[in-house]
């Protein structure tokens, strides 16, 4: 976004000097950074402006761009009319109000900023977030009304709940603002984002100095905890710090901390024990991460717990838990290791035919994206690919913003009559300017997401070969005479407090957790081989 | 053996044969048996229940009661109704008043149920969970009961009977839960002069608490 508006301000300079030269002290545009245009000059919906600029950066040469007319007189009543019409449950008629207002007037009026902030809060309410984000954001950044400001830093917090635009809200405003004249807890939340701009970049120190600063036993002095404890996590690729176990486990138990986050950090732990083939104990972090009630779970979770459980030598869980993954609700999840698992597990059981199906049907569901791997095609276009990258981190973020931009885009449509003309040409710029911004961030995390998930696929696909080798010689094995059926795995009786349900390919979701897989084990006597 | 009936051995015998073998190939390539092993969410021990009824049958009456009981669960699958004790209050129907006034029937010449009590045994095979709407899941059981009844008649006094009947309950948390029970009871002729069998019909409706099952 900062490239864009970058160019395109460099592009309508000449434009812009005329316009500041007819309106002094005018702020700068929310969307391209350009000054506000007159009301008589936007008559073209700013869209010439735009075609202008376009035309200037491919020719270097400045348009000539035609005298605006001289800014508008604006009726000190609007502001009262609009704000009477926002708290009367009107904001679709309070905004275009607003908007005149805040183009039409100095920055130095006293009720500028306000305008502003209503006009940001009647755009939140007809559901065009990001717009009212981006006003928001403006006021943060031109800081003329100390009593909005907080206000604006209030809302903007709660943005960061939602897909929000990162760069914006965490980078532009929390992650620059002057700290000593905020109140505690606004403060609190910009040293945090700040700290974590700081981790971000690889600046531990400077992060650990913000952190430090946070009130003690606050939520954002919790979650700077688990951000620096990832952090720390990742810096250690080799001798995981036994420590670290203990810090997670704490902020696991932190209730200061939302649900995901604490769920997160007992996965923490269950992945450091694990690596630690500490597996009765990740199974019991596994255990204590708390979903919601009738909540599908995670697939991550479950195929981690099957794993720890396949360790523990609990064959017939693990295979239950596998059944768990092939529910409606993850059937568009991207987990190459679940037919290895499933393979490795009847492969235990001396069931070796089902173990080489399963092993294949890894190559046959994933071919065509092993086929787009191997030809290197452009990896972001396979489906499958393309579905787990978007899935997780960062590019999920990417993707849940430009979904709501161009959710938001759409909606925009309905007020065409209603903000009029001049309005509406200026929010439809700011949405197609930020959603070309959030397509090339999206791409850009999504080309290197990719590139990590096909990495996945073709490790899975390399343990999948060996797999098919081994259970093939295993099939042709002969067996000597008089050998006997010996169950090495038993399987768990039920107890007396325990209900079975058959599963005859119905998931329910309360159940998911809690499928177990029963198959005798058709190995041969150690001593008749 | 016509050549027809040779003919349709054959295919039967082919059909079971292939069917046969399909079971097998399944049995191959997707071996074993997958279930849901779950903890009971709702365990008894201690039940009181608080009833409220309604005896249907009786064409000159509608019989309105309330009962309260108590059940001993000795497992998830049998219990002990130890006891239930009733009162009721007649509501007389049209028939009889149309009887009474066209008639000039008296009106002590109908039996009516006055109180009664009783135990049962309980034996609750079925236990299962719906889905409500997609949004929520609700556990409950099904029951059959089997015990004696003793009956205070108005006219003919103590009488007698043997309950059999069935019901369910739904769980509303680990403490409360809906019971709702249909029985029947065959009252013996003893007493009062009486000498054919009687049908009493309950239909009741039961808030019970439970204590200590969850424990």
């Amino acid at each position: 976004m900062i490239r864009a508006r970058l160019l395109l301000a460099s592009c309508c300079f000449a434009t812009s000097l005329a316009a500041s030269a007819q309106a002094p002290g005018k702020p700068a545009d929310p969307v391209t950074g350009e000054p506000a245009q007159p009301a008589a000059a936007a008559g073209d919906g700013g869209v010439a402006s735009i075609a202008t600029s376009t035309v200037g950066t491919g020719t270097g040469a400045a348009p000539v761009a035609a005298p605006p007319p001289p800014p508008k007189k604006i009726d000190p009543k609007l502001f009262d009319d609009a704000l009477n019409d926002y708290f009367a449950g009107r904001p679709r008629e309070a905004a275009p109000k607003l908007f005149e207002y805040t183009e039409n007037v100095p920055s130095t009026d006293e009720n500028y900023a306000w305008a502003q902030f209503f006009l940001a809060r009647s755009l939140i309410e007809l559901k065009l977030h990001h717009a009212g984000a981006v006003y928001l954001a403006r006021i943060a950044r031109e800081r003329t009304n100390p009593a909005v400001l907080t206000k604006a830093l209030a809302e903007l917090q709660l943005f960061t709940d939602r897909a929000h635009d990162e760069v914006m809200i965490d980078e532009q405003v929390f992650g620059a603002l002057d700290l000593g004249f905020l109140p505690e807890d606004i403060a609190g939340y910009a040293h945090y984002q700040q700290g974590l701009v700081d981790l971000r970049v690889g600046n531990e120190r400077w992060a650990t100095t913000h952190f430090a600063k946070l009130p003690e036993g606050g939520t954002e002095a919790s979650r700077a905890k688990y951000a620096m404890l990832v952090t720390r996590l990742k810096q250690a690729k080799k001798d995981l710090p036994k420590e670290m176990i203990d810090q997670f486990f704490e902020l696991a138990q932190d209730p200061k901390l939302t649900q995901d986050a604490r769920n997160d950090a007992m996965l923490a732990v269950a992945r450091l024990r694990y690596e630690l083939a500490d597996y009765t104990g990740a199974l019991d972090a596994y255990n204590l991460v708390k979903l919601p009630s009738l909540d599908p779970g995670r697939a991550a979770l479950y195929l981690e717990e099957a794993w720890t459980r396949y360790q523990l030598g609990q064959v017939h869980a693990a295979m239950g838990l596998l059944t768990t993954l092939d529910a409606p609700s993850f059937r568009e999840e991207f987990l190459p290791d679940k037919f290895l698992l499933k393979a490795l597990i009847y492969r235990d059981l001396c069931h070796y035919l089902p173990a080489k199906r399963s092993a294949k049907e890894l190559t046959r569901r994933y071919s065509e994206s092993l086929d787009a791997v191997r030809d290197r095609d452009d990896l972001t276009r396979d489906p499958r690919l393309l579905r787990a990258a978007s899935a997780r981190g960062s590019t999920r973020r990417a993707r849940q913003f430009l979904e709501s931009l161009e959710l938001e885009g759409e909606q925009l449509g309905r007020f065409a009559g209603t903000f009029g003309e001049r309005m509406f040409g200026y929010m439809t710029r700011l949405y197609d300017l930020s959603r070309a911004e959030a397509v090339r961030i999206y791409q850009q995390r999504l080309t290197e997401a990719v590139r990590v998930e096909a990495d996945k696929l073709l490790r899975a696909a390399e343990q999948v070969r060996l797999m098919e080798y081994e259970v093939g010689l295993k099939l042709y094995e002969r067996v000597k005479k008089g050998a006997k059926l010996v169950a090495l795995i038993e399987e768990e009786p039920l107890k007396a407090n325990q209900v079975s349900f058959k599963f005859t390919d119905e998931y329910w979701n309360d159940e998911l957790r809690t499928y177990r897989f029963s198959l005798k084990s058709r190995c041969i006597e150690e001593t008749a081989r | 053996m016509s050549a027809r009936t040779l003919c349709a051995a054959a295919v039967s015998l082919a059909l079971s044969l292939g069917s046969t073998a399909l079971a097998q190939v399944n049995e191959l390539e997707n071996p074993g048996v997958t279930s849901a092993v779950q903890d009971r969410p709702y365990r008894l021990l201690h039940e009181l229940d608080l009833w409220f009824g309604v005896l249907p049958l009786d064409a000159f009456y509608v019989g309105v009661f309330a009962q309260v009981g108590y059940v001993y669960h000795f497992t998830d699958r049998f219990a002990w109704q130890v006891g239930r004790g009733a009162y009721g209050l007649a509501a007389r129907t049209s028939l009889r008043s149309e009887l009474e006034r066209t008639f000039g029937v008296q009106p002590t010449a109908n039996d009516e149920v006055q109180f009664f009590v009783g135990s049962d045994v309980m034996w609750k095979p079925l236990y299962g969970k719906l889905a409500v709407m997609n949004r929520l899941v609700i556990h409950g059981e099904v029951h059959l009961l089997g015990g004696v009844s003793l009956f205070r008649f108005t006219n003919s006094g103590f009488r007698p009977g043997i309950n059999l009947g069935g019901g369910g309950r739904i769980f509303l948390n680990k403490w409360v839960s809906f019971r709702l029970d249909i029985t029947h009871n065959v009252v013996i002729p003893t007493g009062g002069g009486t000498t054919s069998f009687a049908n009493v019909m309950t239909a009741n409706l039961a808030l019970a608490l439970n204590f200590g099952g969850n424990d």
